[in-house]
């Protein structure tokens, strides 16, 4: 386990072809962080549990904790540093910012790409779908309510634009 | 121009979260950057033999194995900023004794795994009622210096057991006693018609902010130490640092980072670790807790048992409260909630006679920390749930209950002091004709709904801020206060309100110690009351100087100007004008005559701003699993004015979701050697999106005096009366009282059982 050598993975970055150099233990979430200075991915505890370091895998929401850097070869990963198109927020972000759902923010990112996968899957969910698809990411500040009514809202909105 | 005060607007930090732009502590690049990681002690209670580094030193990457004699550390004291690194004696389970630093943070975990600590077990004192009983083995071993003066004062007949006839004895734990008492309570109690008592427990909880502890430290080419921290406060972690390292304040600089939540849980507990670490191996070191540590090794909010007793007349008028608090203060020795719970058992109520004693034991636990509205929500627990009985008992509603026995403003509290005007009536009157409320008596089996009443009495802290125009015309306030709520939100409403621009033209940046106007932490829901007067009155300061020069400008008396959307007119005349933009244009440039537009302003507030809240809880009982389903909930809360309704709203929403977390899922539970059995998410359950139902937010405005724009600090007092409203509900739902928070479905079922 000690001095391991490195190993080269090269994979898509919201859009972009890299490689990163990461040990065979390393994490998703420590090769988008130090590797590539993503610090949208944080990290909030350490047994998969938060949701904190959740990115799009594919187009589908993981715990960039719950697999290795390795694993992630040849597959495209997005984090909320690749949503905003030319500094424009993507409506999902910008439903976050209007309907309160964030304070501290630190869940934010990890909220965010979870509710892109949900409504990927489901255009327009209820209440109840939308409670249930953020049950694996915990936020302490908001009572998860201007969130979920975030997620509505982008619903509403990305049906109003054809998007998904 | 359209008042900016009180209009729901977006925090102006939202973009940058939302796009991942935001860097938290962890977040920042540093050139040259080590990695601590801790070894914490697996004993709850040992001395310390030996700390062997083992193979941790031939590991790659690792720099140094650290033990407190490692550390330039001042010396003197056996709290968490003197003693960051166990000396001898280990005294909870979780304490740092050693930190591995290494070039990565792999690399450093791997070290920390190699190093060996030998222990000599001594007895862990864990269960807070034993600990209290006189001849307890002690959770913490006395210095000689302690001995002697207890061997002093029992020669010269003043032991603490002697001090009063009617205190009852005790163990050396106790760390701290207070009583508050008036009348005579006993007599009252037996002339009371009804009397209601019960002894209610509730468990250590923990902050659960989703951003771990983390500090970065380095010496700067002057040899000034420099933090950067996930902090609530800047100047009160220069102090301890200073303090601890025994450094002059000006050789440190505090720069406290953008917090990923705190409530209570971020003052200057890690930092002295970074900064010793940095300061022993003279490179930045970065100290980031994984969640396990910030579990097992941080500073989570006390357990407490409350024996109360409370007595009424048949008309309802409440007559006497009897009370006994034991604060389980953990390792910390230093400071606690035993003044502030035993004032809040109290209530909000007139009391004839009243006996309340509080005491301060020492386990061998965390060393306890704040948690948003430290010790309120077990005392608020114990009184609104006796209450509550008083009132079926006598066949009363118990909002009357309660509106009957309410303090007025001038009616002295326990602790002394008047309370100033508050809203707690009000917010009672609304809950009464909240759709909740109004449907409790057509609700099929099982159901209930229960009602409370909190309050957080607030802080004062002087505080300043400073207020500037640039030269393209906005507004730039500059504060020291950690934004852990939205305040600097607030702030740009405030300076707006008072400067005369729109607020989207006003910046707020924090400042650091080296420069910042002085705020105190974040916390007390103080911020927005002291220090946004202060931006108030710097931004009137500013405001002045605005309309001095365009006074020489427009050739008018500064007296017959309005500002308003920017623009300075004349007061009548508003062709005579000139824009913000255009004086700051001519003032700030070379041979000027105009001082530039700037104002600092202070406050220094001698009255609280106590915000009270109402919780209503409409709950369904499975009686199969003992589950508490929450149908319906809403909190009504007094905020004196809402600067901005949309981030109140998020203080109610948030404080309430944390309030269901102590009423029904949250313990941090040791065994009986002092092993922490939820130290994880996994086992630790903080209320999910899931768990909780809609909350409905009903806002009062009661002003305070002497806040801006009659502005309160609101953060605290929503999470307050939760447990008692939903332990309520259930008894009205079930008739069964649960005593003991958390109410988890084993209890409840276990109750409704008995």
């Amino acid at each position: 386990m000690r001095a391991e050598k490195t190993i080269t993975t090269r994979l898509a970055v919201n859009g972009q072809p890299v490689a990163v150099e990461v040990e065979p233990r390393t994490l998703l979430v420590h090769a988008l962080r130090e590797g590539l200075d993503l610090t949208s991915v944080h990290i909030g505890c350490d047994t998969s549990q938060c949701g904190a370091c959740t990115v799009l895998l594919d187009g589908r929401a993981v715990k960039s904790c719950s697999l290795l850097a390795v694993q992630a070869e040849g597959r495209a990963v997005m984090t909320v540093e690749g949503l905003a198109a030319d500094g424009e927020l993507h409506p999902i972000q910008r439903a976050f910012v209007e309907h309160h759902g964030l304070q501290c923010g630190f869940c934010t990112p990890g909220m965010i790409l979870t509710s892109l996968d949900l409504l990927a899957r489901h255009p327009r969910p209820d209440e109840k779908t939308v409670r249930r698809a953020l049950r694996g990411n915990l936020c302490r500040c908001t009572g998860y309510q201007p969130i979920v009514d975030s997620v509505l809202a982008a619903a509403a909105e990305l049906a109003k634009e054809g998007r998904r | 121009m359209s008042d900016p005060i009180g209009v729901r607007r977006p925090r102006l930090d939202g973009p940058q979260k939302a796009s991942g732009q935001t860097r938290y502590a962890a977040d920042f690049l540093v050139p040259g950057l080590l990695h601590a990681r801790l070894v914490l002690s697996y004993e709850a209670h040992a001395l310390v033999r030996r700390i062997d580094p083992g193979a941790a030193l031939d590991l790659p990457g690792v720099v140094a194995v650290l033990v407190a004699s490692d550390l330039p550390l001042a010396g003197a004291g056996s709290d968490r900023a003197a003693e960051p690194l166990a000396r001898e004696e280990v005294v909870f389970a979780g304490q740092p004794v050693a930190m591995v630093v290494a070039e990565t943070e792999a690399q450093a975990e791997d070290g920390a795994e190699a190093v060996v600590v030998e222990y000599e077990p001594l007895p862990a004192v864990i269960d807070l009622e034993q600990a209290m009983a006189p001849g307890a083995p002690l959770a913490r071993r006395r210095s000689e210096k302690e001995e002697t003066a207890d061997l002093e004062s029992i020669h010269a007949g003043s032991s603490a057991a002697a001090a009063a006839e009617d205190e009852e004895p005790v163990s050396a734990n106790v760390l701290k006693r207070v009583r508050r008492q008036e009348g005579d309570v006993a007599e009252a109690l037996a002339a009371s018609e009804v009397v209601c008592s019960g002894t209610f427990r509730t468990a250590w909880v923990y902050q659960a902010y989703l951003e771990p502890q983390v500090a970065t430290a380095w010496i700067d080419p002057d040899g000034t130490l420099v933090v950067s921290t996930s902090t609530q406060g800047a100047f009160v972690t220069r102090s301890e640092l200073s303090r601890a390292l025994g450094l002059p304040l000006d050789r440190v600089r505090v720069r406290p980072a953008p917090l990923g939540g705190a409530f209570g849980g971020k003052f200057a507990l890690i930092e002295p670790l970074a900064a010793a670490a940095a300061l022993a191996l003279r490179r930045p070191v970065r100290l980031a807790l994984t969640r396990s540590e910030d579990f097992a090794a941080t500073n989570p909010a006390p357990a407490q048992i409350m024996d109360i007793r409370v007595g009424a007349r048949r008309d309802g008028t409440l007559v006497a409260l009897q009370a006994r608090i034991v604060v389980d203060r953990g390792s910390n020795a230093g400071w606690g909630v035993e003044d502030t719970t035993s004032v809040l058992i109290a209530g909000l109520y007139r009391w004839q006679a009243y006996d309340i004693r509080a005491y301060a034991v020492q386990t061998n636990r965390f060393p306890f920390g704040a948690y948003r509205a430290p010790g309120a929500p077990p005392a608020t627990f114990a009184i609104e749930s006796v209450l509550d009985e008083v009132a079926q008992k006598l066949d009363l509603d118990p909002i009357e209950l309660r509106l009957r026995n309410l303090v007025q403003e001038g009616d002295v509290s326990v602790n002394g002091k008047p309370f100033p005007e508050l809203g707690a009536r009000q917010c009672l009157e609304r809950a009464r004709q909240h759709p909740i409320w109004q449907r409790r008596r057509q609700l099929p089996a099982d159901e209930g709904v229960g009602v409370a009443l909190g309050y957080w009495p607030g802080g004062t802290e002087p505080a300043a801020a400073l207020c500037r125009v640039d030269a393209d015309g906005t507004l730039t306030v500059v504060t020291s206060a950690v934004d852990m709520t939205g305040t600097d939100t607030g702030f740009a409403v405030i300076a707006a309100a008072a400067f005369g621009l729109p607020p989207e033209r006003v910046r707020v940046v924090s400042a650091d110690t080296a420069f910042g106007p002085y705020a105190g932490a974040s916390g007390g829901s103080k911020i927005t009351y002291t220090v946004g007067r202060a931006v108030q009155r710097a931004a009137e300061a500013a405001r002045r100087k605005l309309l001095e020069a365009a006074a020489e400008e427009l050739e008018i008396a500064p007296s017959d100007l309005e500002v308003a959307d920017g623009v300075v007119r004349a007061v009548g005349a508003p062709d005579r004008s000139i824009t913000v933009e255009e004086l700051a244009r001519r003032t700030l440039r070379f041979g000027s005559r105009h001082e530039p537009i700037e104002g600092h302003g202070g406050s220094a507030q001698t009255s609280l701003a106590p915000s009270a809240a109402v919780h209503l809880a409409h709950v369904r009982v499975d009686r199969d699993t003992g589950e508490i389903e929450l149908v319906d909930y809403a909190v009504v809360q007094d905020v004196g004015r809402a600067l901005n309704p949309a981030l109140v709203e998020g203080q109610m929403l948030g404080g309430a979701a944390q309030a269901i977390g102590w009423a029904l899922y949250e313990e941090l539970a040791h065994d009986e050697q002092g092993q922490l059995l939820t130290g994880s998410f996994l086992d630790y359950a903080i209320p999910t999106a899931e768990r909780l139902p809609r909350i409905d937010t009903v806002i009062v405005e009661v002003p305070a005096p002497d806040g801006p724009f009659g502005a309160k600090g609101i953060g605290e007092a929503p999470v307050v009366a939760g447990p008692a409203a939903i332990a309520n509900a259930l008894a009205r739902a079930t008739g069964v009282r649960l005593r003991r928070l958390p109410m988890t479905a084993p209890r409840v079922w276990a109750a409704l059982a008995a």
